[in-house]
């Protein structure tokens, strides 16, 4: 069931009239939601509803015992490592089963046949649960911040599940950590005003960049490109990266500006995703602008653990490659991704070691390295959209392709240039106008979403695709 | 005549002050609250709809509630968000009514996709009739007049390609 689909639309209308004709009873408010969350989940697949469960409740245990340890001088709880470890490993265990299986038994038979050992390995068709990255990290950061005292073990099991199940965020985030969610499963949470025309605009928002921007980009420029990239010009070839990198975006962020708004109107706050990342000037602004929930779980969870920044600079760069490795191994099981994490890492290692020789002089006009930033990432898209290295070699060598332009209409590269144009809006645009609209009656509001919503609908094709981040 | 005969007639105007002499100079005038630039245009000449007696019988007969404390402004937002979500439903219900038939018609057959797909023919028949589908059908036509647009030397769209 994909957000902008009328079949989520009823089910949508539903719970919102249900959850709120329920607001006496907290415990009752939230118990229905788990139950529409995992009937929302179980349109994918059924079955993955009860490793949604275990996953959750193995979270809860391990961190009621976590809670139960005594603390020390310094708030540190005293013999959790190995409970930690444990829910870590139990997490990871699970990510690693469904996601990375195949991948590693392949990797690993190639590795004995070349050693002269060959192997029949064990090759199952593991089905992947949609959005099983998204909640195994929710649960490593909920049994890692008990440990730290960030956040108190939940009062409950039911808030578990909801915190790892709640239908916005569960299939591709953002990844709301338990310190943000379960405060606000404490009590009947309060809807207001600028709360509900903040949701809608950002439903609104993101229809109109997912139905419109990334499938009209998708259909008509991307998808054929790169499923062929040899028979197509280099000019339809820059199009498609360009296109891509918009497609993405576009995709991805109206995904999160859905949740977002979705969970608003059931009176939850779930943090920002995305903050104009193409705007950024360096890859380091880039990724605290990117998938924020990401971006901020990788450096808090992985890059600090590893010591981070605090024993010298080239410690910090290992740990920042370490980071940006994995952190594209947690995108999919190909190399292409591992290759991808590895180029945003090196860039940043660049920008370390010049700033380290530079200080804090600007030694790049903020335009051009907004230039160099954004073409940068490019280059990371076409090894993360294409399917091997060969087909990425095959889209780079094309881009010196001469020939006519087929595929890129005056069209496509309105939403192209549009796609880039929105980062340069105001930069809380959305918010802006649902304060400046907080004292129009009811009628006006719906007036003007239903406008909204009705233009989208005219002109979106039929059907809709996937998220792209449904896959990881 | 008077009440007393014996006291002297009373002058109709007495020379002498009937108040104490002043002792010292009198205080001056406190200042005058009278705006040199002030036009008389300027003040407000409206008069309320509602007379002020009438308007205090109101308020008498029906006395405003106290200020809505804190349960009392969520629920009002929660009413206002969900009148809200109502009215776009609706709009788009009557406005958008071809999404509806576009989307039975992907799904499955089955029992209740046919059932809606019936229902969502009549419902389309009868807006079209009054002309709510124009709005939707006007974008659709600029949007693919906008698709069939091409570079100098591209091949032009073919007809129902866009």
């Amino acid at each position: 069931m994909l957000f902008p689909t009328l079949a989520f639309g009823v089910f949508f209308l539903f719970v919102y009239f249900a959850s709120w004709s329920l607001d006496r009873e907290n415990g009752r408010r939230k118990l229905f939601l788990l139950l529409a969350s995992w009937f929302f989940y179980a349109q994918w697949d059924w079955r993955f509803v009860g490793l949604l469960i275990g996953s959750a409740v193995m979270n809860w245990a391990v961190a009621a015992m976590i809670a139960r340890k005594p603390v020390d001088g310094e708030g540190r709880r005293i013999g959790t490592a190995w409970l930690v470890g444990l829910g870590v490993a139990a997490n990871l265990l699970i990510l690693g089963f469904f996601k990375y299986y195949g991948f590693f038994a392949v990797q690993m038979g190639e590795l004995l046949t070349r050693f002269g050992w060959e192997r029949d390995l064990p090759l199952l068709q593991v089905v992947l649960p949609v959005g099983i990255s998204f909640f195994t990290f929710q649960g490593i950061s909920y049994v890692v911040d008990v440990n730290r005292g960030r956040t108190p073990a939940a009062k409950s099991l039911l808030d578990v599940m909801l915190l790892m199940s709640f239908f916005p965020h569960l299939v591709a985030g953002p990844i709301v950590r338990a310190s943000d969610l379960l405060p606000q499963f404490d009590r009947v949470p309060r809807l207001t005003k600028e709360m509900a025309i903040h949701g809608l605009l950002l439903i609104a928002w993101g229809l109109f960049k997912k139905t419109v921007i990334a499938s009209e980009l998708s259909i008509r420029l991307v998808d054929p490109v790169f499923f062929d990239p040899s028979a197509h010009s280099g000019l339809d070839i820059a199009a498609a990266v360009y296109g891509y990198a918009v497609q993405i975006y576009c995709d991805f962020s109206a995904y999160s500006d859905m949740a977002i708004g979705i969970a608003a109107l059931l009176g939850y706050s779930f943090p920002r995703n995305f903050d104009q990342p193409y705007r950024a000037n360096s890859m380091q602004s880039f990724w605290r602008r990117w998938h924020i929930s990401l971006s901020s779980w990788l450096r808090d969870y992985l890059y600090v653990p590893l010591g981070g920044g605090r024993k010298g600079l080239i410690m910090s760069c290992v740990n920042v490659m370490i980071t940006m490795l994995l952190g594209g191994l947690w995108h999919g099981a190909a190399w292409t991704f591992v290759a991808w994490g590895g180029l945003h890492g090196a860039a940043q290692v660049v920008e370390r070691l010049g700033r380290s020789v530079f200080g804090e002089r600007k030694v790049v006009p903020h335009w051009l390295g907004v230039l160099i930033t954004f073409h940068i990432v490019c280059l990371g898209w076409i090894l993360f959209r294409a399917e091997s290295f060969g087909m990425a070699m095959d889209v780079l060598e094309g881009l010196g392709r001469a020939g006519p332009v087929l595929l890129t209409t005056p069209f496509l590269l309105l939403l192209i240039v549009g796609g880039l144009a929105m980062h340069w809006l105001p930069p809380r645009m959305i918010e802006g106008v649902a304060e400046r609209l907080k004292p129009a009656p009811a009628l006006t509001v719906a007036v003007l979403i239903g406008v909204a919503i009705l233009l989208v609908e005219a002109v979106r094709p039929d059907g809709v695709a996937p998220f792209i981040y449904f896959q990881f | 005549m008077t009440d007393h005969p014996e006291d002297p007639p009373v002058e109709p105007f007495p020379a002498a002050s009937p108040f104490p002499p002043l002792e010292g100079e009198a205080p001056a005038d406190p200042p005058s609250d009278w705006i040199e630039t002030a036009n008389a245009h300027d003040l407000p000449t409206r008069h309320p709809l509602v007379p002020e007696p009438l308007a205090a019988l109101g308020r008498f007969a029906f006395p405003p509630g106290p200020p809505p404390d804190e349960e009392g402004v969520a629920a009002r937002d929660r009413r206002w968000t969900s009148h809200v979500i109502l009215l776009v439903t609706v709009f788009l219900l009557v406005f958008n009514a071809a999404s509806i038939q576009n989307w039975s018609r992907q799904q499955a057959p089955g029992w209740v996709t046919s059932t809606v797909q019936q229902l969502s023919d009549v419902w389309c028949a009868q807006i079209a009739q009054l002309g709510a589908d124009q709005p939707r059908q006007t974008v659709r036509d600029a949007y693919e007049g906008l698709h069939a647009l091409r570079f100098p030397g591209q091949t032009p769209a073919r007809k129902g390609e866009d």
